[in-house]
This record gives structure tokens, sequence and C-alpha cells, in this order.
């Protein structure tokens, strides 16, 4: 049994890396309990019900600012949750070898994406379709950095309910919030501003782990024991890093976490490979 | 930029209103209430055995049997600071829940937008039946 101490620290390192990252508080945490000697599908699920506590905590905040669109998230949310069942309903058949390779390749994939820096000037959107105008997803929010009003007309959303199908089920299937994956759906296909993405997104992720959450608690992979340190660990983490330290931004220090996932995500893979998990 | 532009939000007249402010303090309150709980059963262990690790596991269950069982716990017998955890773990998996529920009542109640209404429903019925899992 690992101690409380241990996991709690834990949790916070990943909530905190996370945070800063944008990548959520599970991409850090499941290879971290791994590695604690914790089962990846016991470390998957402790995880998910993590997400739940981390996503419903800043989307609080991020809803009542009003910059989250509500009606694209209760919209794509039904693409999401059955993602997620899927997806955790494939972990509990899936081999511990596949899941450790596959958890891996997302870390390694991960590390390829944040050497990358993001695009700032997003390519002009095409003309607002029938089905997305239908939907009603038009939305504005106040932008406090470049204090004015910014209005904006999400488009393509019936491309986004398939992705965020497959966004949800790697979310279910890996128990991490696949945050970022979902930030660059509504923001390459649906040509919403960023702000609006990261918060839409915040919000759907905790419907979306309560989809998956479910899923682990029936098959009794939800140990209270465990999972008490991480959430309080993850939730104290993601709070700091959210609020005292600044958002990722100098190339040092993304270059010191693109080492880490590229770290955690070798170990998982040769795990997965050589199989003396 | 005019000076439309640079007035901050009249949040009066902005879309989404009330439902905005019901999502955001569902969800608060949940998280909230949550960590209260779980800290409250952590310390009651610690000072009744001197230390934070919980040994007690949950068997296979649905979250509908997770929570009635809790439930349960508090109204037959003595509390106990496991009861308390698992409370707050009840609390914190039901939020997003409630929060769809408030989503659906809301677009029926106050929008009457009966097309978020079958979407919000749509996604109610599917977590629901995830609670039934077993």
């Amino acid at each position: 049994m690992v101690p409380f101490w241990i996991l709690f620290l834990v949790a916070v390192a990943a909530g905190l890396v996370g945070s800063m990252t944008g990548m959520g508080g599970g991409v850090v945490l499941v290879p971290a309990l791994t590695l604690l000697g914790v089962d990846i599908k016991h470390a998957i699920a402790t995880s998910m019900i993590a997400v739940i506590a981390t996503s419903s905590g800043s989307a609080a905040a991020y809803v009542r600012d009003r910059i989250t669109n509500l009606k694209v998230g209760m919209f794509l949310e039904m693409f999401t949750i059955l993602g997620a069942w899927v997806g955790a309903s494939i972990t509990l058949a899936a081999g511990r070898r596949w899941l450790f390779i596959l958890f891996g390749a997302i870390l390694l994939a991960s590390a390829v994406s944040m050497l990358a820096e993001r695009r700032r000037d997003r390519q002009a959107a095409p003309e607002q379709d029938k089905f997305t105008h239908w939907l009603e997803l038009e939305g504005s929010y106040y932008d406090s950095a470049e204090q004015q009003r910014i209005d904006y007309t999400p488009r393509r959303a019936y491309l986004g309910g398939p992705f965020m199908f497959g966004a949800g089920l790697i979310a279910g299937l890996l128990g991490i919030g696949a945050g970022a994956l979902k930030v660059l759906i509504f923001d390459v296909v649906m040509g919403m501003p960023s702000k609006v993405s990261t918060t839409t997104s915040d919000l759907i992720i905790g419907v979306t782990a309560l989809a998956g959450t479910s899923v682990y608690l029936a098959a009794g992979l939800i140990d209270p024991g465990r999972a008490a340190p991480v959430i309080l660990g993850v939730l104290a983490g993601a709070y700091v890093g959210t609020r005292v330290l600044v958002r990722l931004t100098n190339r040092a220090v993304r270059m010191l976490f693109v080492v880490v996932l590229l770290g955690l995500g070798g170990q998982m893979v040769w795990r997965g490979i050589q199989g003396g998990l | 930029m005019s000076e439309e532009d640079t007035e901050a939000p009249d949040r009066s007249t902005l879309p989404g209103l009330g439902m905005d402010t019901v999502v955001g303090y569902v969800l608060l309150a949940g998280v909230l209430l949550s960590i209260a709980l779980i800290v409250s059963g952590l310390a009651w262990h610690w000072a009744a055995t001197g230390h934070l690790e919980l040994t007690y596991r949950i068997a296979g269950m649905n979250l509908l049997q997770f929570v009635s069982s809790d439930a349960g716990q508090f109204a037959s017998r003595p509390l106990d600071p496991q009861t308390i955890v698992s409370a707050g773990m009840a609390v914190l998996m039901l939020t997003p829940y409630v929060r769809v529920i408030a989503s659906v009542a809301y677009f029926a109640l106050a929008e009457r937008n009966w097309k978020y209404v079958a979407f919000t429903t749509f996604v109610l019925g599917v977590l629901t039946y995830t609670l039934f899992l077993r």
C-alpha cells in the first residue's frame, strides 16, 4: 500500500504540471502511480475520478465568468460521454501491456505537440453551415485582456461531434481529461476562440469523466484509500498551478516538461513491450 | 474601437445569464462540499487512528448503489470516517450529474428551448444508464 503522503504529493505534482502545461493532471498521474506499483487499471480509474474534481473546479469559475459556451458544451457532451463509456469498457477488457504502450504513445505524442509552437493565427473557417446555425451556437464574451467584447460564430458542428466521440474515447480509455485534444477540436475544426475552447472543454470533461468513472466503479477499480489523497492532491496542485504560477510560456521550462513527458512515455512503452509490469 | 466595445459586459443582457450562474454554482458547491467531506473524514480518521491510510475497499457496485449504501449508513448507524470520505466521493461523482439535471430543468422551464431540452435529456439518460451499470 502506497503511503497517503506519497500519493498526495505525487498528485500535487501531477496537478501542478497538468495545469501549467494545459494537459490536465491525468497525463502525469497515471504513469506516476504505475511507477509507485499501482496496477495500471486502478491508476486509470483513480485518475478518472480526480479528473471530475479538477474539471468541475475550474469549470465553475469559467462558467460564472461567462466565457464558456454552454450550448456548444451541451451539444458536444452527447458525443464525449458515449466515447468515454466505450473507452472505459475497452480498458476493462484490454491487456495491461497494450494499455502501457498506448498510454506511452499518447505521452510521446503530447511531447511532440508541445515541441511545436502553437500557431497563433487560425485559418479563417468557412462560412457557418446550416446545421451549426440551427444549433444556435453563436456566442460572445468579454475579454478582460483586450478590454472588449468578442463575438464569434462556431462552424462545422457536424464534424465536431464525431471528433468529440474520439476525444471521449481516449479520455475514458486512459483515465485522462483529454483537454488538449478537445481544445484542438474546438479551435481547428469549429473555429472557436482559444479562451472559449479551453473553458468549454473544462465543462464537458467533468461529465465525460463521470461516464468513465461509473464503469470503473462498477468494476471495483475505485479504491477510496487511494482516491481520497489523489483527489485532494490534484486539486491543490491545479489550484497552485493556475492561481500562483504563471502559465507555461518560457521555452526552457517547456523543454523540461517535454523531457519529463518523453521519459514517462518512453518508460511506459518500454514496460509494455517488456511485459514485466 | 467603439465605446460599446470597451464597456465591461452588461451581465443582465448577455445571453445565458441565469444558466451560467446556475451551472457555475452547482459545480462550485459540489466540489467544495466534496472536499469538505473528504478532509473531515480523513481528519477524523487521523485523530482516531494516528494515520491517514484508509484500508476499506468498495466492492464493484454502481454509483446509485454506492450512494444509497452510504446514505443508509448515515441513517442507520453512528457516523464513522469511512462513511464521510465515501460521501465526499459520492458528492464529487454526482456533481456533474446534478449539473446536467439543472441544465435540463433550465432549458425546459426558463428558456423553453426544446432542442436543448432534448440534447441534455439524452446526456442525462446515458449518464443515468451508466450510473445503473453493474
